[in-house]
């Protein structure tokens, strides 16, 4: 079950490209983050409110559901450059070579499509919500305070376009050492065994004590 | 011609006349003209007007509340006090307002078309502990009620804390809401009434409207003797419905005695009290809103109220 | 073709890219998405000239899921109980725990390893995830334990079982997302997973108990400590036990109304680690650094969540669970022998597939079939086959399934916690850890029989809360 894996770097312009785009995937991911952490707050000021001062705060329900999209969505380009996402690599892991690069590249154009049409279909989503002539350009309101839905639904196809230009990058490094038989291709996430995984997964938090 | 119909739950009285204008279809089309009922397998119910306007499904069941809007016209139907006394009278007020060239266009833009309605009878609220009887002890309330109903609580100064039916249960388990407003079934079937100390026999603060649609260019692609199969079963299966929870409302005193649930009768003078406060400003604000959007809501809900007469005079 | 047929073709394509290696949630969404379309032009009777609308409609429906089904309040618990084991690591609670467990249970045979025991079920009450906390556990349990005279092996796989509480023990990201699947109530699984998960550690207790009994050599036990020196050991130990009480009182309160729903719950007890982390000194780098990670593992599980259920979506027009149900109760087979072969078909399926996955796949397809095989949703406990009510009997499957997903952890070939374990320590690989493993293979067999054969274990708790 493959987490996350190492990405080599070199002076080509793919490899620069891979760089370019890690502060934006990363600090997509920090807004996750930021955006759980808020979560945390949100609850504790609303049960202080319900249980000491009978003000509950009104629309929590809306506004959970309105973060959410940002908590599980902002971060897939980031974790996708890492390799991250789960897989089970016994078959993939046994290749070596071309034949490797060949079936990664393979997986990796079969997402992108995967990944345009959920571009097209979620974008669609996001339209219907979406009127310039209504109030708030709100066609979709939550049930409890009315809140537009379409900012959060907005938020999907935004974080798949990241991801679709993290793919084509990906698909052009699998492409490259595929054709140029690479050992080491950059831009790409080497397949570690679990083993040396799970080193990187312990140094890792051997290092934030 | 075999339709996809997405309502949600389980199968309740809410949905019967769903099922039976599925039944009567195929028979009077002889087996030609089919519909698989799905709950909640298709979509999820907030999103039922998405799926017809996609073209996921051909028919489908929402509430106006879940989405105001989405649905602004139909919201009519929803504000607090209109007077609807019982199920007939929603079903003719629904059907003058489904017929209103604003409420069509609205739809249409959906590519909905307006079906039926599902008649509910008036949100009466579930409690725990002391009755809220009066307009203090509704101060702070936490009540689970949505779209105009919710309004008419907050102008009382309840906290309307809007979780779905299916969550209702939990929240009033949990604390978070302290009572719940729902129609007797949805008392039933979503386990609140197992929940509760005290029920509100006569408060009828409103309800809610919940319309089953059908995809346009379905409805229009049907053969004219699915078509007419399709149209001439609406009646019945509204009957069917209504008969049904009628039966359903006959139950209900031994269903509360049997939980133990107490019947609260409120004082008209408190009840005239909610009214003042939470009906008039919430039909202003809600007719003033929806001029300015440029939809006919001074009309609409003198429809509404013209509809009424006419029903009780005939 | 008819609609069944499709759904098990389109389910055997996903399998197949499933094991060849694509990511899971991709897989499963473009199956899902495949389906939606095959299905689509089915009824179209394959015209040519209808392909392209049911490619736009089946788009469509994909398009609409992951916003759909990821707003959702419930959900919101996963990332909040990531969110507090990294804190709870910051604020030095792991080794608070094993501290006072050492002070308190290390005087009994095989005393250090019966503490780490302990250490790691009170550990699980804040970690919602068994990878993290084996890998903690590894660092600070099994240098004490070779000290004075442990068994490698044994002591590594102390540390690799010990791990696996944390997904049983409330919180738990993997019974937020069974209770999601199934759509039953969170916070009656959670309770449900108190008292198997406390069941599961005394076996692991007992178990080592009996082995330091017969084999003298394993390991001393640990004495000397005074009662003033045990209680000592408490108080660093206490933010454990205020998020157990928030949870369960946010969950149950036995004293009157519960406090709040779950998500609050979660939310609330992260907030007094994340207090207690800051008075630990935890700074600004990382704090920033547990988010990152907290975001990471959060889109990991949420992709999955959406993809999987675009799959589920398409299932829905398939009606293939349903048609899975009427066979599996058309059997004639007794229920309690098919429900065994579905927990084994786990174990084996759990070998090669990660937990999270692995029900998120299977669980809309085998769940209902379960319930089927119970009678029904709504069934009442006399008339149901097992002898609890519909919730009832969903709330015991979810923990049935939720202990085989952990087992699968310490399990051959792939089993993740042993991997992590042999990670973290130079000195052992990974033959040594699933070696030192193997005797909780019998007490983790033990434990599932006792929660099979007698379901009060995990019943009666959620059963108080009505
Ligand atoms: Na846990
Ligand atoms: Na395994």
């Amino acid at each position: 079950m493959a987490g996350s894996a190492a990405v080599l770097e070199d002076s080509s312009i793919l490899s620069r490209l891979d760089r370019a785009l890690v502060p934006l995937e990363r600090f997509f991911a920090l807004v996750s983050g930021l955006a759980v952490f808020s979560l945390m707050f949100l609850a504790a000021y609303s049960v202080t409110g319900r249980k000491f001062f009978n003000t509950p705060l009104s629309g929590y329900v809306d506004y959970i559901e309105a973060a959410m999209p940002l908590i599980a969505f902002m971060g897939v380009s980031y974790v996708q450059r890492a390799g991250g996402h789960i897989r089970m690599d016994i078959v993939i892991s046994a290749l070596k070579g071309r034949a490797m690069w060949l079936f990664e590249l393979i997986s990796v154009l079969f997402i992108l499509v995967l990944i345009i049409a959920l571009i097209w279909g979620s974008w669609a989503h996001f339209d219907r919500s979406f009127d310039m002539s209504k109030p708030l350009w709100s066609r979709d309101s939550s049930i409890d305070i009315g809140l537009p839905i379409w900012p959060s639904k907005l938020l999907i196809p935004v974080a798949f376009s990241v991801l679709a230009l993290r793919l084509v990058l990906q698909a052009w490094g699998y492409a490259r050492a595929l054709v140029l038989n690479l050992e080491n291709p950059v831009a790409v996430p080497l397949i570690l065994t679990v083993a040396e995984q799970a080193r990187l997964e312990a140094e890792q938090l051997e290092g934030a004590d | 011609t075999e339709w996809n119909v997405s309502v949600w739950g389980k199968r309740r009285a809410f949905t019967e006349h769903v099922e039976k204008l599925a039944e009567l279809v195929s028979e009077k089309t002889g087996g030609e003209f089919t519909m698989n009922v799905s709950y909640g397998g298709l979509s999820k119910n907030r999103e039922n007007l998405d799926g017809i306007s996609i073209g996921a499904f051909e028919m489908a069941q929402f509430c106006a509340g879940y989405h105001p809007d989405k649905n602004r016209v139909v919201t009519v139907l929803e504000l607090p006090f209109l007077g609807v006394s019982n199920l007939e009278e929603e079903v003719a007020v629904s059907r003058a307002v489904y017929a209103h060239p604003a409420a069509t266009e609205e739809m249409a833009q959906w590519n909905a078309k307006l079906l039926m309605t599902s008649p509910m009878p008036q949100y009466n609220i579930v409690g725990t502990g002391e009755p809220r009887d009066t307009l203090e002890k509704m101060q702070g309330m936490r009540v689970r009620a949505t779209g105009g109903l919710g309004a008419a609580f907050e102008a009382a100064g309840a906290v309307p804390t809007s979780v779905t039916a299916t969550e209702a249960y939990q929240a009033m388990e949990s604390g978070v809401v302290d009572t719940v407003a729902f129609a007797q079934h949805a008392h039933l079937s979503f386990g609140t009434i197992n929940q509760a100390d005290w029920w509100t026999a006569n408060l009828n603060p409103g309800t809610v409207n919940c319309p089953v649609v059908v995809n346009i260019d379905a409805y229009e692609s049907l053969s004219d003797a699915e078509r007419e199969a399709l149209d001439s079963s609406i009646p019945e299966a509204l009957d069917h419905y209504l008969a049904n929870y009628g039966e359903l409302l006959k139950k209900w005193d031994s269903v509360l005695e049997e939980k133990g649930v107490q019947k609260v009768e409120i004082d008209q003078s408190v009840i005239d009290e909610f009214r003042a406060k939470a009906a008039d400003p919430a039909r202003e604000a809600w007719i003033a809103d929806m001029e300015a959007q440029g939809i006919p809501g001074q009309e609409l809900y003198d429809l509404v109220i013209k509809t009424l007469a006419d029903t009780r005079g005939s | 073709m008819d609609e069944i047929t499709i759904g098990l073709w389109v389910s055997g394509f996903m399998l197949a890219m499933v094991v060849l290696g694509m990511r899971v949630a991709f897989a499963a969404a473009m199956a899902g998405l495949l389906g939606l379309i095959w299905l689509r032009w089915n009824g179209f009777d394959y015209a040519p000239d209808r392909l392209w609308k049911s490619i736009e409609i089946s788009v469509k429906i994909a398009g609409q899921v992951p916003h759909s089904k990821v707003s959702s309040q419930a959900l919101s618990l996963i990332p909040t109980f990531i969110l507090i084991g990294y804190l709870a690591y910051y604020a030095k609670l792991t080794s608070a725990l094993f501290e006072a467990a050492k002070r308190w249970i290390a005087w009994v045979p095989g005393g250090l390893a019966v503490s780490t025991v302990f250490a790691t079920a009170g550990f699980a009450a804040v970690s919602g995830a068994s990878v993290a906390t084996a890998a903690v556990f590894a660092r600070i349990a099994i240098p004490e334990m070779l000290k004075i005279g442990y068994n490698k092996q044994f002591a590594a796989g102390v540390v690799a079982a010990g791990g696996t509480l944390a997904s049983l023990i409330p919180p738990s990201a993997i019974l937020v997302i069974y209770a999601i699947i199934v759509e039953q109530d969170v916070g009656k699984l959670l309770l449900a997973g108190f008292i198997p998960g406390a069941f599961s550690a005394v076996i692991y207790a007992l178990l080592i108990i009996g082995i330091a009994v017969v084999f003298k050599n394993v390991g001393p036990p640990v004495s000397g400590f005074t009662w003033r020196e045990r209680f000592e050991s408490l108080p660093p130990a206490l933010p454990i036990v205020a998020v157990v009480v928030i949870i369960i009182f946010f969950v149950y309160n036995p004293f009157g109304d519960a406090w709040g729903t779950p998500t609050e719950g979660g939310a609330v007890g992260a907030f007094i680690v994340f207090l207690m982390a800051l008075y630990r000194g935890m700074r600004m780098a990382q704090l920033k650094e547990a988010l990152i990670e907290t975001a990471k593992l959060t889109v990991m599980i949420f992709t999955i969540i959406w993809g999987v259920l675009i799959y589920v979506r398409f299932l829905g027009f398939a009606d293939l669970p349903g048609a899975f149900s009427d066979w599996i109760t058309s059997l004639e087979t007794s229920p309690m022998l098919i429900l065994v072969c579905i927990l084994l078909a786990y174990a084996v399926l759990g070998m090669f597939m990660d937990a999270i996955g692995m029900l998120l796949l299977t669980l809309p397809v085998v769940y209902p079939a379960v319930m089927a095989l119970n009678g029904g949703e709504t069934v009442t406990a006399a008339e149901s086959t097992f002898g609890m009510s519909g919730t009832m009997c969903a709330i015991w499957f979810g923990i049935l399934v939720v202990k085989m997903a952990e087992f699968c952890l310490i399990t051959p070939p792939i089993g993740l916690n042993c991997f992590v374990v042999a990670g973290v320590r130079d000195d052992l690989t990974v033959q040594d850890v699933f070696k030192g493993v193997t005797p909780f293979f019998i007490a983790d067999g033990l434990t599932i029989a006792a929660l099979v054969a007698f379901p009060g274990i995990v019943l009666w708790l959620p059963s108080l809360a009505g």
